[in-house]
């Protein structure tokens, strides 16, 4: 990255093809929508690119680009805040009779539950869990302690069981 | 225990990250209480699906997208280097801007600032010289008198100063003021309008102590002209004694 900042901008094609999978799947976890993953994940690599020079050096780049992503993430979702009810639930009928066909019951339960949880929960599951990052680094990323991420996380994992054997229990 | 803090450990024993003791100590409570087992059960299920849960390709247009834009911006960047050069170029350019600013800012205030001082001098000089003219032409000598030495006290005078004091050096009824008035003309003997005056003045002159400071004056001035004028009255009989030796002194001086 910090030749990127240093304008070696074709650097950036290297961080591309390193991180976009991931950041691409953060943000299909976050907004169950895969056209909109992709969209969202080409604004994140191009505010890399014009941001650069906010980049400090000696920080952990991960850290950063799950940052810039959230702000991307978070940006989209507030622009389309008025119609957010209405689109949402066209996209989940959409997703939920796609993944009838593609995935298995249980990972179905899941997605179900999972948007049962607030956002700041669901958020926390997608990085500790599908993302598979450890506290300390969405501790950095969320910008708070990691004693508070952990707490946060617990909860959020002890509503998700609620939810999907309530679920569960009415299939 | 109670639940939150159970379902928090139990959250760490899935994860592997309690240490010795508090691994044996949920493990023995998972034995003696069963709705600790169910809870270790549900949870372990539900973080088990979170962790199997695939990472999905993009689709291939991504890359090529990416690299398209990246391309974009970095000619976009090129030539925005081509236009504002480096960084440092583009302090220099902002702080000669501000000191460009600064000198056309100090400019128009100078010029401002003199044209003020001269308008305040003008009024002045105006406000002086009427007080003046009306003290000469004052009833009581001692004004005219002040009149007179405030004309001396001026830094220029102007043709209708001249004409006022060159009335008073001729006609006035007082010795004090013709002096006075003589005195102030001499400061300004250099204007030539004022030195014909002078010399015109020597022949009419009849008050002896303005004839003998006139003929200091002139002598002073080394004014040649009124040679002629200064043996006259030596010839003159009605001239007093020290006006004759003042003018023979001149001549003497002069020639």
């Amino acid at each position: 990255m910090e030749a990127v900042k240093n304008g070696e901008l074709q650097q950036a094609s290297v961080l591309f093809e390193r991180y976009h999978k991931r950041i691409f799947n953060f943000l299909r976890q976050l907004s169950n929508d895969t056209m909109l993953a992709e969209d969202l994940c080409q604004n994140v690599f191009l505010r890399l690119i014009k941001y650069r020079n906010s980049y400090r050096e000696g920080n952990r780049f991960q850290s950063w680009i799950y940052q810039m992503a959230r702000n991307v993430f978070a940006d989209h979702y507030h622009s389309n805040k008025n119609k957010a009810n209405y689109t949402d639930v066209e996209k989940m009928k959409e997703q939920i009779s796609e993944t009838d066909e593609n995935q298995e019951e249980q990972e179905q339960l899941l997605h179900r539950s999972l948007a049962r949880l607030s956002d700041e929960q669901r958020e926390l599951l997608v990085l500790t869990r599908f993302q598979h990052l450890k506290y300390e680094e969405v501790a950095v990323i969320m910008e708070t302690t990691v004693a508070n991420i952990k707490v946060k996380v617990h909860r959020a994992i002890g509503k998700l069981r609620e939810h999907y054997f309530e679920l569960e229990k009415t299939n | 225990m109670e639940k939150e803090n159970l379902e928090s450990l139990l959250i760490d024993y899935i994860d592997g990250n309690l240490n010795e003791a508090d691994r044996l100590m949920i493990e023995k409570e998972l034995t003696e209480n069963k709705e600790a087992d169910v809870l270790y059960v549900q949870l372990k299920e539900v973080m088990n699906l979170m962790n199997q849960v695939p990472q999905v390709e993009p689709s291939a247009s991504m890359k090529p997208k990416f690299e398209k834009s990246l391309k974009e911006e970095i000619s976009f960047s090129t030539r925005q280097k081509q236009v504002f050069f480096q960084p440092w170029m583009r302090v220099a350019a902002a702080v000669a801007l501000v000191m460009v600013g600064v000198i056309i800012g100090n400019k128009i205030n100078q010029s401002r600032q003199h044209e003020e001082e001269i308008a305040a001098l003008k009024k002045e000089m105006e406000s002086q010289k009427n007080l003046m003219m009306a003290m000469l032409e004052n009833q009581s000598a001692s004004q005219r008198l002040t009149g007179a030495t405030v004309a001396y006290d001026m830094k220029q005078a102007d043709d209708d100063i001249v004409n006022a004091l060159v009335k008073s050096m001729n006609e006035d009824t007082n010795t004090n003021v013709r002096l006075a008035a003589l005195e102030a003309l001499g400061k300004f003997y250099q204007q030539p309008h004022v030195r014909s005056q002078l010399v015109l003045s020597l022949a009419t002159q009849k008050d002896p102590m303005v004839q003998i400071a006139l003929i200091r004056l002139l002598v002073k001035m080394k004014e040649k002209q009124v040679l002629n004028e200064l043996e006259k009255i030596t010839r003159d009989n009605n001239v007093m004694k020290a006006v004759k030796d003042e003018a023979h002194f001149g001549i003497l001086k002069l020639s």
